[in-house]
């Protein structure tokens, strides 16, 4: 009995020093963010105190409102919306025919072309930055959507192809046989048979695509010039010149900016949690 | 089916849409890369083929040893200090039932998911001398000295505080995933004998968790040899070129120096040793698994 009551004592010490420091990595986590958002609401002025948080004396919803305005927040996420889920689409689509081509077709290069297509998992995108600003200036795409989507793609598609050609593997060929008794091509076989089993490591290959896509600002800032294209990170990027003074209102944009992703990540928490672990064991 | 299966048509239009962006957009810039990076090329005007003059002077410059360094410095910090807590963390958060789990995890992740570019003015705003949160801290302890965090001998190791922290939640659910995976009747059985957390977790986790472990460590190798983002946006490279890496300073080189040639030498021996660095690591991992 007392034995009882004493490890029923310790499980519970356990469990409190369990908690603290699970609170102390937390803290350290999200206090940063937490300061961000505070600062965003208050007045340039108040910001210069020796306190770590500032109660304002007046919430600066005003701010916000110039973050808005003046960081072009609506067109730059249209344009990130835009060509992100263009993006996505493009990748699965293309990883799945790929994919499909290079573990049920039979032909003599198969192993080769997707080899080499996996390879780009292990170029680094910086250092496509110089040649393709180059190409895509004498070929005409700079500050055009493509000069975008065409590297996004690319460099989402080996993972992808990756991905749903390991999950194609497992499916087991005597489905489509019986399809192709009732006389289904190869396309609809892919369409109606196969992607509709991919459900699982679609949503990984989406979500990758999305995690490495929708943050992306290097190619955009070396690619683009104009407004008509660039994506939610120049809401920032921009900001800091135009109100190089006003530290308040750049608080603010931050906060705003990372608003979008935030949300898709709250809502598609488990799908996110679930397609990192599973996208991370690629190697 | 073995008719239909290798009809040269349908396999054609089902690799040629992977295979052009491909080679439009990460093979030709290479071969690219490797022409300019022949030449004397400074963005506009004529092209000067000089051989290998570009790799000779890169071996020689002091910038490019630094970068190599840097990325050492990170790839340590990742592998010594990110990845010991997330792997201790992400233990006990798998001893946690419940809904604590989930939040906690939730919470970790949350800034992995902000864009680089708000990460990193916000630590800039951080390490600011006169309002930054982490001189208030300091004052709150009672030390005031206000201190220049990305300034000399400072700033790289500012540099690899923000990539550990922005990076961790990735690395934790990694690891979390991998201890998920453990059968749990190992735990019960080691709970039977006696084991304590610590005997457990040293006997039990960790040997299983090896291939997680292998994984992670590559993963975490290769991102410091990539980063570029944060550093561009946080330092540039500076103070001097004390916090610069491969990345950056190849894109420093060809747009505000206008040594475009040189910029590609950099690119390609920069594609080299990525290639050359993920070989090497999944050679030695697979060795050991089979040893």
């Amino acid at each position: 009995m007392t034995t009882k009551i004493k490890n029923n004592k310790k499980t519970k010490v356990s469990k409190i020093i369990m908690m603290i420091c699970l609170s102390i990595v937390a803290v350290i986590q999200i206090f940063p963010l937490i300061w961000l958002l505070d600062f965003s609401l208050a007045s340039s002025n108040e910001l210069f105190t020796t306190g770590l948080l500032i109660i304002p004396k007046k919430i600066q919803w005003g701010n916000y409102v110039k973050a808005f305005v003046d960081g072009n927040f609506l067109l730059y996420l249209k344009n990130s919306l835009l060509i992100n889920g263009l993006s996505l689409v493009l990748v699965i689509c293309i990883s799945i025919i790929t994919a499909f081509a290079t573990t049920r077709m039979i032909w003599k290069l198969k192993t080769a072309v997707k080899t080499f297509l996996l390879l780009g998992m292990m170029i680094p995108i910086h250092a496509t930055l110089l040649p393709n600003y180059i190409i895509y200036d004498r070929v005409g795409l700079t500050d055009t959507i493509w000069a975008l989507l065409i590297p996004y793609v690319a460099f989402s598609l080996p993972q992808g192809l990756f991905l749903t050609s390991g999950f194609m593997e497992a499916i087991p060929k005597e489905l489509e046989e019986a399809a192709l008794i009732d006389g289904c091509g190869v396309y609809r076989i892919i369409l109606i048979i196969i992607a509709p089993l991919m459900k699982s490591s679609v949503a990984t290959v989406a979500i990758m695509t999305y995690l490495n896509n929708w943050n992306e600002f290097m190619m955009a800032s070396t690619y683009l010039r104009s407004k008509t294209w660039k994506t939610l990170p120049f809401s920032v990027l921009e900001f800091t010149g135009q109100y190089s003074s006003d530290y308040a209102v750049q608080f603010a944009v931050m906060a705003l900016t990372a608003l979008p992703a935030i949300i898709i990540y709250i809502i598609l928490n488990k799908h996110i949690t679930k397609g990192v672990a599973m996208g991370a064991v690629k190697g | 089916m073995k008719k239909l299966y290798s009809n040269k048509w349908i396999i054609l239009s089902l690799v040629i849409p992977g295979i052009i962006t491909f080679v439009f957009a990460i093979l030709t810039p290479i071969l690219l890369s490797l022409y300019y990076s022949l030449t004397d090329f400074a963005g506009i005007g004529k092209a000067n083929f000089i051989g290998f003059e570009n790799y000779k002077n890169l071996i020689k410059d002091k910038v490019f040893w630094v970068s190599l360094r840097n990325s050492l410095f990170l790839a340590l910090g990742f592998i010594f200090i990110q990845h010991p807590i997330a792997i201790i963390t992400a233990a006990i958060l798998d001893k946690l039932q419940g809904k604590a789990e989930g939040f906690f995890r939730t919470i970790y992740f949350i800034p992995n998911v902000i864009s680089v570019a708000i990460i990193a003015y916000l630590w800039k705003f951080i390490y600011n001398p006169n309002f930054g949160l982490l001189n208030n801290i300091l004052k709150l302890f009672g030390y005031t000295n206000e201190i220049n965090w990305l300034g000399k001998g400072m700033a790289i190791w500012s540099v690899i505080i923000v990539l550990i922290w922005h990076g961790f939640g990735w690395g934790m659910l990694i690891y979390y995933a991998g201890i998920k995976n453990i059968n749990p009747i190992l735990y019960e059985v080691a709970a039977i004998d006696g084991a304590d957390a610590k005997t457990t977790f040293l006997k039990i986790t960790l040997p299983l968790m090896k291939p997680v472990i292998q994984v992670n460590v590559t993963l975490a190798i290769i991102a410091a040899l990539k980063q570029m983002e944060t550093v561009y946006l946080l330092t540039n490279g500076g103070p001097g070129n004390e916090t610069q890496f491969l990345a950056n300073y190849l894109y420093k080189q060809a747009f505000n120096s206008f040594k475009y040639g040189y910029g590609n030498a950099i690119s390609v021996v920069f594609i080299i040793i990525c290639l050359a660095s993920t070989i090497i690591l999944n050679k030695i991992f697979s060795e050991k698994e089979y040893a």
